[in-house]
């Protein structure tokens, strides 16, 4: 019992006080705001910082120089207008299109006229050709035969000549023999005559009578055989003469009807590749004088173009600055109103940002063209743009300066923030 | 995104009001907190007093050597304190008084301004802590709406209402319920908790409180009898 008094009023001597609930509760609140702080990437001296944002401290300046921004003008006029001309040349091109067409069809019958006479023309030539070339080869044929008849002509007088070298011959053979056999008979004669005078006189008469008259038949005979030996060879030489004679007629006929239809093909594709050739003649002819009149079309509108980009330069440099107080101005005080800078931002910071702007200046677009490095600190860049957007002030300014406003550089820079 | 939406980002660039509801919520916070962890202790130890003081009151102790040991009043806490306060009224008029009733009555009264005093000091700040379980969510709720309505005034000023340009004030707006709720739930659960404690331990006194009267009409009938006899 004495044993448990101390150990009870040890416990009960002292009040539960506030000082360890205190610093647990300090301690927990810690912790979590710790935790909340730690888990996100973000430095510690920003919570202590108390700036709110009042986007004031901002020195917002368009810095693109006026030179560039008359060049994109100048260059972005020059684009609508040549838009412009484009379409301007577009319905012209059309119109010219439809009359070229027109032209071109007739253009084209001509051509086919053309070739077609052309192709007509030469068919005639051709034909005419044909017709000389054929005279040519008929008179050559019939030279030909004539050569040849007189070849004829001649190996039959020399037949006939060796017929009659072989008659004469024969005619010599024939007399040696008579004479030959006119010796013998002769010897024979004056031997018989020795013996019996009249009787061989008579004989020989008669034998001699015989044999003048054998002789006289064999050589009828032989003239009769070679006369229609002669006339044989003569039929035969001029059957086969006219045989072939009507073989090379036939043969020249159907190589003259060959030649013919083959050099009848020959003028109709001649012909058609004529007229082809013709009628791509015709097509490149009118490509190129189309090409040419689009080239002088450019040329003329390039020079056009040139002319009014040069007057507008000079136009928008005088409006640009009268016109570039009033709406950086305006533009200015704009989007540093929108601005909400980051907490983060020092002075160091500085981005630029592209706006691009419609004809009533509305947003088109607005996009970081030189970053600070702090994707924050951009955002918020392209974030007060882009409230501070619509530029409506834009429509009230000359049409030159609108163009030149159109596109546009700020450069965001926060002042001193603390 | 993390740079600009980041919750100490909102909270630095919310407005001052919302700052300042902020500030509340904050305080409301540590507070609730610094009660829930005291009130903790403090049941804690009554229960364990408690324990020990009864494990010794029904250990067969006299009740003379018991008040005797037991410390100064001002020190006691709990069942003891009713005890004590009970014992000693009881000692003052038994020497006082012959009646029996006039005695029990005096006990009883003093025992219950015992217990009336140890239920003061359990439920102890209890009620702060109901306070901010039940009001941070509407404070929290008006620093939103305070930062909404503040997001679409500078909202009118812009010209293009995008998603963008609400979102960050909104975003820190919401922080400030979502500090609210941060504060109003450990304390509605800690409230609940704490003050089941408290009633429990406050119905252990009682009990003790009638168990002890019961002892002491016990000893006056016993002593009522001996006088008669």
């Amino acid at each position: 019992m004495a044993r448990q008094e101390p150990q009870l009023h040890s416990r009960d001597d002292r009040p539960v006080g506030y000082g360890l609930p205190t610093v647990l509760a300090v301690g927990l609140h810690l912790v979590v705001v710790v935790l909340s702080v730690v888990t996100l990437p973000q430095r510690e001296p920003e919570h202590q910082t108390s700036s709110i944002v009042q986007a004031t401290l901002v020195s917002t300046e368009t810095t693109t120089d006026q030179a560039q921004r008359a060049e994109e003008a100048r260059s972005r006029a020059a684009a609508r207008q040549a838009e412009e001309a484009e379409q301007q040349a577009q319905a012209e091109r059309e119109a010219e299109q439809a009359a070229a067409e027109a032209a071109q069809r007739e253009a084209e019958e001509q051509a086919a006229r053309e070739a077609e006479a052309r192709a007509r023309e030469e068919a005639r030539q051709a034909a005419e050709a044909e017709a000389q070339r054929r005279a040519e080869e008929a008179e050559r044929q019939t030279e030909l035969r004539e050569q040849q008849e007189a070849e004829r002509q001649r190996q039959q007088e020399e037949a006939a000549e060796a017929e009659r070298q072989r008659q004469l011959e024969a005619q010599r053979r024939a007399e040696e023999e008579a004479e030959r056999q006119h010796q013998a008979e002769e010897q024979a004669r004056r031997e018989r005559e020795a013996e019996e005078q009249r009787r061989a006189e008579e004989e020989a008469e008669r034998q001699r009578q015989a044999e003048e008259q054998a002789r006289r038949e064999r050589e009828a005979e032989e003239q009769r055989r070679a006369e229609e030996e002669a006339e044989r060879q003569r039929q035969a030489e001029e059957q086969a003469r006219r045989e072939r004679e009507a073989e090379e007629q036939r043969r020249a006929e159907e190589e003259a009807e060959r030649q013919r239809q083959a050099e009848e093909q020959a003028r109709r594709e001649r012909e058609a590749e004529e007229r082809r050739r013709a009628e791509e003649e015709a097509e490149r002819q009118r490509r190129a004088e189309e090409e040419a009149r689009r080239a002088a079309e450019a040329a003329s509108q390039g020079l056009d173009r040139a002319i009014e980009g040069e007057s507008d330069a000079v136009a928008n440099a005088r409006q640009a600055q009268e016109a570039a107080n009033s709406f950086i101005n305006l533009v200015r005080r704009a989007v540093e109103q929108a601005w909400v800078i980051p907490p983060g931002a020092g002075g160091g910071l500085a981005a630029t940002v592209q706006v691009q702007l419609g004809p009533s200046g509305e947003l088109f677009g607005a996009s970081v063209t030189q970053s600070s490095g702090d994707s924050a600190f951009d955002r918020s860049a392209i974030q007060a743009v882009e409230a501070a957007a619509p530029f409506g002030e834009l429509r009230q300014l000359p049409a030159a300066a609108q163009r030149d406003f159109r596109q546009f550089n700020l450069r965001f820079r926060p002042g001193d923030v603390r | 995104m993390n740079d600009s939406m980041s919750i100490p980002h909102l909270i630095m660039s919310a407005s001052t009001v919302v700052q300042l509801v902020m500030l509340i919520l904050t305080i409301g916070s540590i507070l609730s907190w610094v009660v829930i962890f005291q009130r903790t202790f403090v049941m804690r130890r009554a229960r364990r007093t408690h324990q020990a003081f009864e494990e010794r009151f029904w250990s067969g102790v006299d009740l003379n050597e018991l008040y005797r040991d037991t410390p100064a009043e001002q020190e006691t806490q709990g069942a003891e304190h009713v005890f004590r306060a009970g014992f000693r009224e009881f000692n003052r008029l038994l020497t006082k008084t012959r009646s029996p009733e006039a005695i029990l009555d005096g006990v009883q009264r003093s025992m219950r301004v015992a217990w009336s005093r140890e239920e003061d000091r359990l439920t102890l700040h209890l009620v702060f802590l109901a306070t901010v379980a039940s009001a941070s969510p509407y404070i929290g709720l008006f620093g939103t709406v305070w930062g909404i309505m503040g997001s679409f005034q500078s909202l009118s000023m812009a010209q293009q209402a995008t998603l963008a340009t609400v979102a960050p004030w909104i975003a820190e707006a919401l922080i400030a319920t979502a500090m609210g709720l941060f504060a109003a739930i450990p304390a509605v659960i800690f409230y609940n908790r704490l003050s089941a404690e408290s009633g429990r331990l406050l119905g252990k006194y009682e009990d003790f409180a009638e168990e002890f009267h019961s002892i002491l009409h016990r000893n006056l009938q016993g002593r009522g009898d001996a006088d008669a006899a």
